[in-house]
């Protein structure tokens, strides 16, 4: 448990915690990850909508 | 208490990302997918890193299965859970989810919290503010990463005050949320 509170705010993790939780971009240029985005962000449909319940939310 | 739909909205770095906006932009057919999707692209743009719990992929899992019981079973979904027939298209749909997942994602600087590193502070939100436990755990990693805001259609984090964590949301919830903020 690397955080702390000070005057009722929690801090962030430490630099050294969070920068190995932190990932770089998986693709090289900027538009290999704009297609990226592109590509998650488009055309999956589904039949049904989904509600905040469906995700374990109230 | 900010809408997302502003062109000129500024993003702190890192901005944490919750599952009701991750989904919403993922899913072409969501009501708020044409307010979601172009607000990750912002997101991407403005060059932020993004924050985001471990909890995100299981709510992702658990909606993507939930999606195949009730497109078998409509409004009968939560009784039939053990509904052995809906696995094979729960299946198929959680591939397709998880891989949208990880380009996105993979597309940004991300900050990925595991629950170990939050669980204390999340149960305090919970007990402090009310906020239901994914809610708390959402936004305790959002403060543990660093990110002074969280983009999410959920209007229960407004229940933190804005000095701990504030709201970026669609425009038709910023009342509601201002409206929950503690005062």
């Amino acid at each position: 448990m690397a955080t702390k509170q000070t005057n009722g705010r929690p801090d962030r993790l430490s630099p050294e915690r969070l920068a190995e939780l932190t990932h770089p971009p998986a693709y090289k240029t900027l538009e290999e990850r704009r297609a990226a985005l592109k590509q998650a962000t488009e055309g999956f449909r589904v039949k049904v909508r989904v509600t905040p319940d469906m995700y374990g939310r109230r | 208490m900010f809408a997302i739909e502003e062109e000129e909205l500024l993003l702190p770095d890192p901005i944490a990302l919750d599952t009701s906006f991750v989904v919403e932009a993922l899913i072409a057919t969501q009501p708020l997918h044409g307010v979601c999707s172009p607000s990750s692209h912002s997101i991407f743009e403005s060059g932020v890193s993004v924050a985001t719990s471990e909890l995100l992929r299981v709510e992702l899992a658990e909606a993507a299965f939930a999606i195949a019981l009730k497109e078998r079973w409509a409004g009968q979904w939560r009784r039939q859970r053990t509904d052995g027939r809906s696995r094979p298209r729960a299946g198929r749909l959680l591939d397709h989810t998880l891989i949208r997942h990880d380009k996105m994602l993979g597309s940004l600087t991300h900050i990925s919290i595991p629950l170990g590193d939050i669980t204390t502070v999340a149960t305090s939100f919970m007990t402090a503010y009310g906020l239901a436990s994914y809610d708390a755990a959402h936004a305790a990693s959002a403060i543990a990463a660093g990110a002074e805001a969280i983009v999410t259609i959920d209007t229960a984090f407004a229940l933190l005050p804005s000095s701990m964590l504030m709201v970026y949301t669609d425009r038709s919830r910023v009342a509601s949320c201002r409206g929950k903020r503690p005062r």
